[in-house]
């Protein structure tokens, strides 16, 4: 077959057809994935909820509450948990936008009383090796790291530079530590809020 | 060499200056701060200069001798100069692998890998540092306390540089005491704290004709400027961090800076310019050695824009 | 033209990072551990193999003044439909890689060989062609990613080599990945100009 000449109209209808059949296939695929993808997404915030919360029987994001922590900003979401019919904890999804590189976004669990029992550091931008350890430091039970099993009602989630402070930054991270507790005492008041007035029984 | 030479026209005028020259002149020149360096971190300054040194001078010559198979350079004194300047840039409790790496990065990367003196666009002692300062950021930014660690080495009680403090709002700039930033009573670099130790080593070079004014002081007051434009603390901008060793000695190396005066202080305000908007309003607390990498880039476009006019020839019209 | 002599050139004389320094933004971009860069490579290679064969197959219907448009929306196509499965199938991978997987419609190894390739061989030339500069740049992003990892981490492929301690983390940043690729590029030129003399 010859190469068709660059007139108008064989131009036109080549990239007519073209596209034509680009935007059919993309259509049919899209078809096909989106549920999977839906799902895909679906499954990494169970997956996280599972990962810092103890055992529960309900379905945590059916039960999805939002919490606002200052008027106007993106909202936190809190996930409840229930064993049976009694209130087990909660995890509570929070950001902070003053990590050393922009948004850090967190996922706390906490168990019916308020002690932390896992965290989970769904997304950030924080440098490798300096606050990038965020995921690991503040689990790692080495001198006063560890925030897990520690309740925020009685310890002060303060870096120990701050006055008061009771956990270890991170070393060279002080502004990335500031980010991860800052984040951790926000989700904790979204935590109280929720069990003070949410709390329902699952009858 | 000799028959290469391209001779012309007379008049001659020999000057006795020699490249190992002037790389002796800036090493007595920095010997007052080096003395500052040793009298507050001790030991800790002691073995990072020696190991700096050393490290640099078997890098140069190993790569002379073994991959470039060519003369050892090692007589112009530069690599000596490097060293010492490199050790000047880090702090005093470094680990000694660390500064092995950091010298290496230095010479290796900084100036062999260009071709040797003479050819790199950056200042090695600047690409050594600062490729450790992105690489290990924890043994970088922990400073010894001056004075206290004078016996210490590994266990130096640290603290944060005046800038580190002030970035992170611990402290605002009135409480900090400006005669310890000028004496060098501080935590930092080695070479850095002392501010009044290089003004002396500065005014010995611009006697000795080593270097000129024109960088120096475009960069100082660029930065003196600007910051009094922005509102911020003067003394403590001027006798902090890295900047007077910056602008005295490592800005105006001669390879790595514009040849004409005019060239050198568009360097040095740029630097200047620079320096305070990184410390204002970039990640790190101190941008002095970024801001002279950077402006290490642009010395061959600043030479290529601001050449001298051939005797004799007119400015073109366009 | 032999069929292994066409995949020879793609993975050696004309590597598209080594020697033609084609698709420098993902090869800097993604090469920060050995995994990444090597789905890095293994994604473009799959729309290079798809793109080379579609664009040789529709060579002839497609006038020369709208080729350009036309090569770069059957890239685009291959593109998204890689996305989408990815974000299906391996949204994790998806992640890491993030932007860099839309960022192949404009890697110019696609055009290039689009234009320097497919748009004058035959169909199954043209897939050995996608095939021999996919491997080449698959090698080349793995090569990278493994030494970056290995002084950035002191792991390859997440398995420790040098301990925990360790670490460059200058390697696992940008700065790292232009000087290790300069250094690989030095070497590979010294090994080919020792092998010509």
């Amino acid at each position: 077959m010859k190469k068709l000449p660059s007139t108008l109209t064989y131009m036109t209808v080549s990239l007519g057809v073209i596209t034509i059949v680009a935007g059919a296939l993309l259509a049919w695929v899209h078809e096909i994935t989106a549920a999977p993808i839906a799902e895909a997404a679906q499954r990494k915030q169970v997956e996280a909820i599972r990962a810092v919360l103890p055992e529960f029987d309900n379905d945590p994001t059916s039960q999805k509450v939002t919490w606002t922590p200052m008027a106007g900003s993106e909202p936190f979401m809190i996930f409840p948990a229930y064993k049976g019919n009694t209130f087990a904890g909660a995890a509570v999804e929070g950001y902070s936008l003053n990590g050393f590189s922009g948004e850090v976004r967190i996922m706390y669990g906490f168990n019916a009383a308020g002690d932390i029992t896992g965290y989970e550091v769904l997304s950030h931008a924080e440098t490798p090796g300096l606050g990038a350890k965020m995921n690991e430091w503040f689990r790692t039970d080495m001198g006063r790291r560890s925030v897990i099993g520690k309740n925020p009602a009685r310890t002060s989630m303060y870096v120990t530079k701050d006055p008061g402070g009771e956990i270890d930054a991170i070393t060279a991270a002080t502004i990335s530590s500031r980010a991860f507790l800052s984040t951790l005492r926000e989700c904790y008041d979204a935590f109280v809020y929720y069990k003070t007035e949410k709390t329902v029984s699952n009858e | 060499m000799a028959q290469l030479l391209t001779v012309s026209a007379s008049p001659h005028i020999h000057t006795k200056r020699t490249v190992a020259g002037c790389m002796r002149h800036v090493t007595i020149a920095l010997l007052p701060a080096a003395a500052c360096a040793l009298y507050f971190f001790g030991i800790g300054a002691l073995i990072v200069i020696a190991t700096s040194i050393a490290a640099c001078a078997a890098t140069e010559y190993i790569i002379n001798r073994w991959m470039l198979r060519r003369p050892s350079t090692l007589a112009d004194g530069s690599a000596i100069l490097t060293g010492l300047l490199l050790a000047f840039n880090l702090p005093s409790n470094l680990p000694v692998w660390a500064v092995i790496i950091g010298s290496v990065v230095a010479i290796g990367i900084g100036k062999m890998a260009f071709g040797g003196l003479g050819c790199n666009i950056w200042n090695p002692a600047l690409v050594g540092r600062v490729f450790l300062l992105i690489s290990f950021p924890v043994q970088m930014t922990s400073w010894p306390l001056p004075l206290v660690n004078r016996s210490e080495y590994f266990d130096a009680v640290t603290g944060a540089t005046t800038l580190g403090i002030l970035k992170l709002g611990e402290a605002d700039s009135a409480s900090i005491d400006i005669l310890a930033s000028a004496t060098g009573a501080i935590g930092g670099s080695l070479g850095e704290v002392s501010a009044i130790a290089l003004l002396i080593g500065f005014i010995y070079l611009l006697c000795m004709k080593v270097i000129t004014w024109h960088i120096p002081v475009s960069i100082l007051g660029t930065v003196a400027l600007f910051t009094l434009c922005i509102g911020g603390n003067l003394a403590v901008e001027l006798l902090s961090g890295g900047l007077m060793l910056g602008a005295c000695f490592m800005a105006t190396d001669y390879v790595t800076s514009p040849m004409s005066k005019k060239g050198m202080l568009i360097f040095g305000v740029m630097i200047g310019l620079i320096t305070v908007i990184i410390r204002r309003w970039g990640a790190y607390p101190e941008g002095v050695s970024f801001a002279i990498l950077l402006m290490n880039g642009f010395v061959p476009l600043i030479d290529r824009y601001i050449k001298p006019r051939k005797f004799g020839e007119r400015r073109s019209k366009s | 033209m032999n069929k292994l002599r066409i995949i020879y050139n793609g993975l050696v004389t004309e590597n598209p990072t080594f020697v033609l320094l084609l698709g420098m933004c993902p090869t800097l971009g993604t090469t920060g551990s050995a995994i990444t860069g090597l789905s890095m490579g293994l994604a473009t290679s799959g729309v290079l193999v798809c793109s080379n064969a579609a664009i040789s197959a529709i060579k002839n219907m497609v006038p020369d003044k709208v080729r350009i448009p036309a090569y770069i929306v059957v890239i685009a196509t291959f593109v998204t439909l890689l996305q989408m499965f990815m974000q299906a199938y391996l949204p994790s991978l998806n992640e890491s890689l993030g932007i860099f997987i839309p960022l192949i419609v404009v890697n110019c190894i696609l055009l290039g060989r689009a234009e320097a390739y497919a748009s004058r061989h035959s169909v199954i030339d043209s897939v050995f062609d996608g095939i021999g500069i996919g491997c080449g740049f698959t090698v080349a992003l793995t090569l990278l990613g493994s030494i970056r990892e290995l002084l950035g981490t002191g792991t390859v492929f997440g398995a420790r080599i040098f301990p925990e301690t360790y670490g460059s983390l200058v390697f696992v940043l940008a700065p790292g990945a232009f000087i290790a690729l300069g250094f690989l590029i030095a070497i590979i030129n010294h090994v080919r100009n020792r092998n010509k003399s």
